[in-house]
């Protein structure tokens, strides 16, 4: 194992920046482990088919965008735009925002202080802090609301491609802003995009960010969210899948302060082969906090699925108020999914919920469609509208509820 | 218009309808009656096609084609609606999605184009003026938070959307109190005419004093063990249905 694990560096090239996280992140990498099937996280999204392949980093020269892909994935979005392709910086296709209030750059412009320490615990983690390339740098001055969303779009473009996007925001107290994060791969495309995105969000400060994967290829997409809030600050997170070859999304939400409100939701709907695992954690560690969960997901053909989801409600965090709810639709008897809500409550006056299911499509329900002259086919799509539109209508900018919306009617052929 | 020939139907190893026969002409109303577990619902169900009921012997015309092979949504384009006993919630697909792809379901069936938003909406208001369901209801989820009663009117109402050649009301009265049962009686009453037949299931003949039958029978053990005109009912009713 560990001749392939060097073979599968050997052709990452770094940029010269931020010495101190890349030494880390090497030294850390050749003490971690390449996970297995044999590691709990890890069991049901095997990566060694990836680890075996040989993939290069791109300088980022020369670039073509393609023409099938949309620099500015939702048009009618009136929004700020950052652009990356295969983790380098497109400066010709961003529009970033300029004001006193708020800085918005490049990453590789500017100093980040990063304090997450996936890179201690993943060997996944590691390989990003050694190669990370670029992303997006934010930070929204006191009491400033951003005035339009900010979509970060990574393109993934080419054969055997290994991509490391890294983000960073912070909104100071009071601020709000709102950030797309979207990921697209050209069919041709294979390989790995490994991001990572941290967010500190002060007193008062709302961050909303709304995720959508939708690559085609054979890309394996890892991406880990760590999001730190201060006392009495909002986020709410999206987390939709629409389509991606094996896609495997972390989030990690660590309340730093009392009153606390954190709301993540997320929809899948794998087909074909695809695999798609959501592993989210939310940590309460203060009083009053609020979390509310809700992932909804529909396994078709051969597909399989992870959920797992972490709460915590440590010792100090009385009247923490989380609710977590995961429900599947096993649609074709080919495909799987592993849901697994962990709980560990160590405080007593709280209010915690939490629901898991996997079922089939309610049959009474599709009769009684069908028993009106609804085709099977139109029945089954109107129930799909309804279990993930719920969950998507959740969002808060109507533009990209409908094309998130648009994009899964598409792919799975709504009316 | 509807001709059943010695129907036998099974779940699993149990057997429900043991020889069923009945006909209904353009028209009519045949009320079915029987005790509790007799097989009326279950005669609906196979007639409508619900998969969890196998036929094993007998026939179904409907019209001159053969029901029994067809799938339930083509059965209700060709115009079978059964009214269900219990009306399924379908929370997240609003009323009036489901009936615009019902009704166009039906009219692909038939060769027409979509329905035109405002035909549609004419028709949405004119039925539910017929069973007196409340707008609020109409842009719901289907059925999802409904009264016992609602329900029953929003089943109505979507027959009147669909005009069915035969419908089928499974127990339609219960649990609606006497306000919903005359408006319930009255949206049907109002769609009958020459061409349109209905069977109604019943348990009670309070029905049948709204809705009057050209004929009633009784089935017991999955079968048809009495038939005669509406006085049957009265009778039952009287009796009981030890009587038989
Ligand atoms: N899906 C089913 N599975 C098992 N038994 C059933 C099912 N449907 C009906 N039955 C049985 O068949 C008999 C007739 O039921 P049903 O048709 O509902 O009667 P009714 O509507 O006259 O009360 C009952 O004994 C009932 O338990
Ligand atoms: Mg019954």
């Amino acid at each position: 194992m560990t001749g392939s694990k060097e073979s599968f560096i050997s052709n990452f090239q770094a940029p010269s920046n931020s010495h101190e996280l890349r030494s880390q992140g090497h030294q850390y990498m050749a003490d971690l482990p390449v996970p297995t099937r044999k590691s709990e996280r890890w069991k049901y999204s095997p990566i060694s088919k990836l680890v075996n392949s040989s993939l290069m980093t791109c300088s980022g020269e020369g670039v073509v965008w393609p023409e099938e892909i949309l620099p500015n994935p939702i048009p009618f979005l009136d929004s700020y735009r950052i652009v990356f392709r295969n983790g380098s910086y497109v400066a010709s296709l961003s529009d970033l925002p300029i004001d006193d209030d708020v800085v918005c750059a490049p990453l590789g412009d500017v100093e980040a202080r990063f304090e997450n320490e996936y890179h201690k615990s993943e060997w996944i983690g590691a390989i990003n802090a050694s190669y990370h390339q670029n992303g997006l740098f934010l930070k929204v001055g006191k009491n400033k609301a951003l005035d339009r969303p900010i979509v970060v779009h990574h393109l993934t473009d080419g054969e055997n491609i290994a991509s490391f996007p890294r983000h960073f925001i912070k909104l100071e107290e009071g601020a709000k802003a709102e950030v797309v994060v979207w990921s697209s791969a050209t069919d041709k495309s294979s390989g790995m995009c490994n991001g990572i995105l941290e967010a500190h969000i002060a007193p008062n400060a709302y961050l909303v960010i709304d995720k959508v994967c939708n690559e085609g290829g054979e890309i394996f997409k890892f991406s880990y969210e760590h999001i730190c809030q201060e006392r009495d600050s909002k986020m709410k997170i999206n987390t939709f899948t629409v389509k991606g070859h094996w896609v495997r999304n972390e989030l990690e939400i660590v309340a730093q302060g009392p009153g606390t409100d954190s709301v993540f939701n997320g929809t899948y709907m794998p087909s074909g082969k695809e695999h798609v695992d959501n592993h989210t954690t939310m940590d309460h560690a203060y009083p009053n906090g609020t979390s509310s969960e809700l992932y909804r997901g529909i396994m078709y053909d051969n597909s399989t699925g992870v959920f797992n989801g972490k709460v915590f409600v440590r010792k100090d965090s009385q009247q923490t108020n989380a609710f977590q709810q995961n429900s599947n639709i096993v649609a074709s008897k080919g495909a799987t999914i592993n849901a697994k809500p962990e709980l560990e409550i160590y405080a007593d006056d709280v209010k915690c919920s939490h629901g898991c299911t996997v079922g089939q499509f309610d049959t009474e329900a599709l009769f009684y469609l069908k028993s009106r002259g609804i085709g099977i086919d139109e029945a089954k799509a109107l129930l799909v509208q309804a279990y993930v539109g719920d969950v998507i209508a959740a969002v808060d900018r109507e533009e990209v509820k409908n094309e998130v919306m648009r994009l899964y009617s598409e792919r799975h052929r709504w009316a | 218009m509807l001709k059943i020939k010695n129907l036998h139907a099974q779940v699993g190893d149990t057997k429900i309808l043991n020889g069923l026969d009945l006909e209904v002409g353009p028209g009519e109303v045949h009320a079915i009656m029987g005790p509790n577990g007799s097989g009326k619902s279950t005669l609906a169900s196979v007639l409508s096609g619900r998969e969890d009921y196998e036929v094993t012997d007998g026939s179904v015309d409907f019209d001159g084609v053969d029901l029994l092979d067809m799938d339930a949504s083509d059965r209700a384009r060709e115009g079978l609606f059964l009214a269900f006993q219990y009306p399924v919630e379908i929370p997240g697909v609003s009323n009036m999605n489901f009936m615009k792809a019902a009704i166009n379901g039906k009219r692909a069936h038939a060769g027409l184009d979509p329905i035109k938003g405002n035909d549609f909406l004419q028709k949405v208001k004119e039925c539910a003026s017929l069973v007196e369901l409340d707008g609020r209801l109409r842009d719901r989820s289907v059925n999802e938070g409904f009264s016992g009663g609602e329900k029953k009117r929003n089943e109505i109402f979507q027959m009147a959307m669909l005009e069915p050649k035969l419908a089928v009301l499974d127990e339609t009265d219960s649990g609606l109190d006497i306000d919903a049962l005359r408006v319930v009686s009255q949206g049907v009453n109002a769609m009958r005419n020459s061409d349109r037949s209905f069977m109604v299931i019943t348990h009670y003949q309070r029905l049948l004093d709204h809705i009057v039958p050209d004929f009633v029978h009784v089935l017991s053990e999955g079968k048809i063990v009495k038939s005669g005109g509406k006085e049957l009912a009265l009778e039952l009713e009287e009796k009981g249905y030890d009587w038989i």
